[in-house]
This record gives C-alpha cells, structure tokens and sequence, in this order.
C-alpha cells in the first residue's frame, strides 16, 4: 500500500468496528473475516476520507511509545492481506 | 471461523433470522414453526421498518427471511427494498408458489439470494411433504429466478423422505444453475408431531455425514456440523452461533436466540418496543446461551469440530439445554462400530 493513498470495500464487503478490530463481511463468500486490530484501525477508515499516511500519523499519534517504522509496517501488512483477500483495494488520491 | 473473537461477543449478531409472517399457502408437515394462518400482532410495515432501521444503524449484515411464506406479506418486495437500501443483504427462504416473473424482476437485485424449498426430486416424494402441486409450482419459480440471474439454492429439509433422493437433488437444482443446501430437520413446530416418523436413522445420518464429505458443494447453512467431518470444517462454524452470530425476530417481533428455540423460556425481549442493542448486549437469555457449556462433551475427541452440537436439538428430544446433540458423530460413528462387530 502507498502512503498517498486511500482504501475502499470491494463491492459486496462491508466492515464494521468489534471488540476485537474489524469484522469484515463478503456476500461473495467466504462470509467474515475477523481482523485484530483492536481500536487501531476503525471501520469508517474504508470510507476513503482518510489516506494511509493519516491512519499512519494518527496511530503514531495515539500510541507515541511505538516507532512509526513499526506502525507503518504493521499497517502496511495488515492493508496487504485484506486486499490479498479481495476485501479492499487502494485508490491512489495523486 | 475465528471463534475466540465470537467468543469475546460481537457488538451485533452478523445476521438476524427474521420469519415475517406465519402466514403460509402450504402446510409442510415438517414445519418449525407450524405456519398457516397470519396471526393477530404481527409486525405492521410500519414496524418492520423500525426493525430494519434498527438493524441497520446496528451494522447488521444480513436477514435471513422466512416464515410462514415471507411472500404472503404484501409489502414484503417494499421491506426487502427497504432492507437493500440500507445495505442489509437478504437470503430469502420462499416455498416459491407465489413466484412470477414479474416478482423474480422486483427481486433481482445484487444484494439477494433466493432459497427454494423443495423435499424430494420428484412431485411424489416432495407434494407428501410439502402438499400437492407444490413441486410443480416450486420448479416454476426456479425457472423464474434463473433467468433473471438471481443466486437461488434448492433447500431441502434432511428426512427419511428426502434422504434417498439427495443426489437427484443434486441434479434437479444443478438444472436451473442452483446448489443444493440441506437443512437440519428439527422437532419444532409441526415437526415436533412429526419427528420419529420423518428423522432420519443413526445409519442413515452417518451415511449422510460421508455423503456431505462427497459433495462439498452442497451447503448446510451450518445445520450439520455436529456430524461433519474435518474436510467440511473450512465451510462454516464449528459450533452454535445462537446468541453470538445470530438470533431470530419471530413474526410478532419477539426476539430468541435462533429460530428454533421460539419458546416462551427463550424469549429474549420484544420488538419494536424494547431495544435491540439492549436486548442484544444484556439479555439474561442471550448470556446464558454465550456461557453455554455442553460439560459432558469437552473430553470428545471432536469436540473442537462440534462443541457439543446444537442445543435446540438437544433441547427439544431431551427438553434441558446444557446437554449433547443426539446426533453427533461420534454417536453414529459408535453405531456403525456396534454395527460392524454384529455383522
């Protein structure tokens, strides 16, 4: 995933925000995907208000005690295995 | 499935059996919820808009509809409209003899699966479960869906009946370009009445288990994973979503934790006139069935598949909950061996 760019559902997913992080849902099938991102990463994220490098900052923000190498890679991972699923893709806003 | 984040309790069921109405033109003698005739309070369209809304700002996922015949209700396309505008996808369960064309055009629409139920491969072996002329009107409907390019299954009801015929079934849904999805029968309703005639034997049920294996392109809808095996574990849940995926709205908005446990000591709460959220997030009912433990079951060697199977079976032969499904695998599996020692 590029900083400068936002995430949007593919058609057919919907997500919302758990306990646990975000539930992501595929009328394609298979059904749910269960993502542990706690409060990190919020379901309305996938609206494409926010870019990558927003969620990135805002993260870094919240959380001051964690390197931001760190975040950005751990984002970058998890942003990676839910396109890898179908559920996302990313929209460059350049 | 993830069951330690379902264990940690979801903030809202992914999906919501809602039974729109008892009212039913058919008289299934295996049937739930021994639908006919509509019933007095039944939800206005009114109401049923508010549970919509409700479910919707919940960030429910899915309804999945039945009854009664939910096309008994003549503002059931407006609902099911309404419930598409707001995102909610609808797998529709209809007994398709009130399926025209000019109701499969209003129903094609991305977010609807269409459930065709059908009890046999043959007017014979279905209409002696589901009443004369039923099949006839049911492939109607099938015809109906598919050229409209509506995602349709065929949805048949496991029995002694329908047991015999389920590779015909197979065939008769692959026709109209549908899969088969077989459904638990369960001693609720009409089929309370109806159960040691119509359920399935031991052997017959084991037979089942390796035929589901066979053809993993039936669904079940989850009704069978208490006698599936491992190579059926990647398609759905390994143990009861009541309370925790799932629950029901029956058709007088009384809220259960699944649609075949609507008994007056499972009555979790009312709608439209309590909260959902509330009734959702802090029902004593709810709790008791997320704190389920089927005890005598944890030392089985495929407890991990089944967790004790599914307790409105066990509820209704043994009338307690808190103990094992009568028809797990194991069971059967110590059938066969008893079986096999005889022979």
């Amino acid at each position: 995933m590029r900083s400068e760019s936002v995430c949007l559902l593919n058609e057919g997913v919907q997500v919302r925000s758990e306990r646990f992080g975000l539930l992501f849902y595929d009328y394609r099938g298979p059904r749910l995907y269960f993502l542990p991102t706690k409060d990190l990463i919020k379901d309305h994220f996938f609206n494409g208000k926010h870019t990558v490098s927003n969620l990135i900052e805002y993260i870094c923000a919240k959380h001051r005690e964690w390197p931001c190498l760190m975040v950005k890679k751990w984002l970058n991972h998890a942003l990676d295995m839910l396109e890898g699923k179908g559920l996302i893709y990313e929209q460059s806003v350049c | 499935m993830s069951n330690q984040y379902v264990e940690m309790g979801l903030m809202a069921p992914v999906n919501v059996t809602w039974e729109v109405t008892y009212a039913c033109n058919l008289s299934c003698i295996h049937c739930v919820s021994d639908s006919g005739r509509k019933k007095p309070g039944e939800l206005t369209t009114e109401q049923c808009l508010q549970v919509i809304d409700t479910m919707s700002a919940m960030k429910v996922f899915q309804f999945n509809i039945g009854g009664g015949e939910p096309f008994m209700r003549e503002d059931f396309p407006d609902l099911m409209d309404y419930s598409h505008e707001k995102g909610i996808v609808t797998c529709i369960s209809t007994n398709g003899t009130l399926i025209d064309d000019e109701v499969a055009g209003r129903l094609a629409h991305k977010l609807v699966y269409m459930q065709v139920s059908l009890d046999g491969a043959t007017p014979a072996s279905n209409d002696a479960i589901r009443g004369k002329g039923s099949f006839r009107k049911a492939l109607n409907a099938l015809e109906f869906l598919s050229k409209r390019d509506i995602e349709v299954s065929v949805n048949t009801v496991l029995t002694k009946l329908s047991f015999p015929e389920l590779d015909a079934l197979v065939d008769l849904a692959a026709s109209f370009g549908a899969k088969l999805r077989i459904s638990r029968f369960r001693p609720s309703g009409r089929g309370k009445k109806n159960w040691s005639q119509l359920n399935v034997s031991r052997e017959q049920m084991l037979s089942f288990s390796d035929w589901l294996s066979r053809h993993m392109v039936v669904s079940t809808g989850d009704s069978f994973f208490s006698v599936s095996h491992e190579d059926r574990r990647s398609l759905g849940l390994n143990m009861c979503g009541a309370s925790k995926l799932t629950c029901c709205v029956s058709p007088l908005g009384e809220v259960y934790p699944c649609a075949f446990l609507q008994e007056r000591e499972f009555l979790a709460g009312k709608l439209p006139e309590e909260s959902f959220a509330e009734i959702w997030e802090n029902s004593p009912i709810f709790h008791s069935f997320r704190d389920l433990e089927i005890k005598s079951c944890e030392s089985c060697v495929r407890f991990d598949f089944c967790h004790g199977g599914c307790p409105a079976i066990a509820y209704h032969t043994q009338r307690r909950l808190g103990l094992p499904d009568p028809e797990c695998l194991a069971n059967c599996v110590s059938v066969k061996s008893l079986a096999a020692v005889g022979a």
